[in-house]
């Protein structure tokens, strides 16, 4: 056999993750079918990061291994775990299943016209990708070339994008959110009942986040500002300083948290992160320049003419940063307190 | 088997689509049809990021270039602020290799692709546990007696 362009660990771990999903689909019990997606979704951050793709993966690791996991335990929290069907269905399950598999023979069939796994000369990676690579140095002084990619040539792209995290956080507001004083649906039996035991009463458990998370929230902000130079950025950043609220939430109770950030507050600062993306655009104009070409910023910037786009990037990654932050936390609470805001997991 | 082996990748995807594309159909359960909307989206993810995987390529950010490779301009004149300067940038290689570096095309876009994949599923899991207020069950089959009766 030819050398084979192939990564042997990757084919285990893709082997692995075929396995983990359908593990999880096919579980009786809801919170051990999310426990598995949690470890589904690590996984596929291993594969990433073998495949070069260092900061997707980082944020499949702080997204789908972390916070998506928890949205799904506090939903199911909320709710009941139990996800035995009431009818078997399994004439309609048959139909489904024939439905996917066609579909998969359908998309198998362009597999020889596909460019082998890994082939640097592919459509893909010979096309528009090599200016990328060869001019992000030149035009904004920033090693990592995900990041400039991110937030300076594909700005818009990724304005728009955190505006979508921000309509998605008042999508989920304005389907859950009840005022509990004028609330007529009953409180569900898990929420109204009294827990056995305090759940939020282990010494330990509070010691240790209490310890655990400045270093989080300083990591954070490193991952943040250190964007330009390793793997990092808003979105990583952002998700993670969620996560070290979250983590409060989980660890004390929600009112400790709702102490400091109100819901006003949270859903002010989930606002203020997208302004301050588009206001460095509009700054842009004012100073002469196009919406979001940074250049134009270089009288206000320090340093050199060379790095105004250097410093462009590193401010739009803060908006970024700080909507990520306050949707994650203000999307955790209201689905973890099932819209009421009082209490929770 | 020399066919299939330098493209299981995408024999991969295609796998990871139909099982996200079934649990979505025959899941009678709603939370396991948002986890399997989260696996069909995984399954598109890692299409385009083993697209732009290169054999014996590094990660793509930019390494400095070996020492002595790196130099100013001669003669030119010192520059005011040394620390943040365009002479700075020449430590780096100037142009990096492009079959050394991954594609960053495809990983930004799924870079922020995965942070609105998160979003949505927050959407689609508030709208289950809206449900669940009504009809106290997640079971479609039990949600439709309901609304029959």
């Amino acid at each position: 056999m030819a050398e084979l362009p192939i990564w042997q660990y990757d084919t285990l771990f893709l082997i692995a993750v075929v396995l983990f999903g359908v593990t999880a689909l096919t579980m009786q019990n809801l919170m051990s079918a999310a426990i598995v997606f949690g470890a589904y979704s690590f996984l596929m951050c291993l594969i990433w990061t073998a495949m070069g793709a260092v900061d997707v993966a980082f944020t499949e690791a702080a997204v789908g291994a972390g916070v998506s996991t928890v949205f799904i335990v506090a939903t199911i929290y909320n709710t009941g775990a139990s996800a035995k069907p009431r009818k078997p269905r399994v004439g309609f399950k048959l139909f489904a299943g024939a439905v996917a598999v066609a579909t998969g023979a359908f998309l198998l069939s362009a597999l020889p016209d596909f460019p082998a796994w890994g082939d640097p000369k592919s459509p893909v990676n010979s096309t528009v990708a090599p200016y990328y690579i060869e001019n992000t140095i030149r035009d904004a002084h920033v090693p990592n070339i995900v990041t400039t990619v991110l937030a300076d040539y594909r700005g818009f792209d990724t304005l728009l994008e955190t505006a979508v995290v921000f309509i998605a956080c008042i999508a989920i507001y304005s389907i859950l959110r009840v005022d509990s004083a004028k609330s007529t649906v009953d409180e569900p039996d898990i929420i109204a009942a009294p827990p056995a035991y305090d759940p939020t009463d282990s010494l330990i458990i509070r010691q240790a986040s209490r310890i655990m998370v400045p270093f989080m929230q300083i990591f954070a902000l490193y991952v943040i500002a250190h964007g330009h130079y390793s793997p990092g950025g808003g979105f990583q950043g952002g998700v993670i300083l969620g996560a070290s609220v979250i983590l409060l939430c989980i660890s004390f109770d929600l009112k400790f948290v709702l102490r400091q950030w109100t819901e006003k507050k949270i859903m002010l600062l989930t606002a203020l992160g997208v302004l301050i993306y588009a206001a460095v655009g509009v700054a842009c104009i004012f100073m002469g320049g196009d919406y979001l070409n940074y250049n134009a910023l270089d009288p206000v910037l320090p340093g050199d003419m060379a790095f105004a786009r250097y410093y462009g990037i590193l401010l739009v990654e803060v908006g970024v940063g700080v909507t990520v932050m306050f949707s994650m936390i203000g999307i955790y609470i209201i689905l973890a307190s099932n819209g009421r805001f009082n209490r929770g997991l | 088997m020399e066919e299939i082996v330098p493209k299981f990748n995408y024999i991969v995807v295609v796998i990871l689509m139909m099982t996200g594309l079934w649990s979505m159909l025959a899941q009678s359960n709603l939370i396991k049809k948002c986890i399997g909307m989260a696996i069909f989206q995984t399954g598109i993810i890692l299409f385009f990021i083993s697209i732009g995987a290169k054999n014996n390529a590094s990660i793509p950010i930019v390494a400095k270039a070996p020492l002595g490779q790196a130099h100013a301009p001669e003669g030119s004149q010192p520059p005011a602020k040394p620390e943040l300067t365009a002479a700075k940038a020449k430590a780096y290689p100037d142009p990096p290799d492009v079959n050394k570096l991954t594609n960053p095309l495809t990983q930004i876009l799924m870079l922020t692709a995965i942070v609105v994949g998160v979003a949505t599923l927050g959407v689609g899991l508030a709208l289950a546990q809206k449900v669940y207020q009504q009809h106290k069950s997640f079971d479609e089959d039990e949600i439709l007696e309901n609304q029959t009766k």
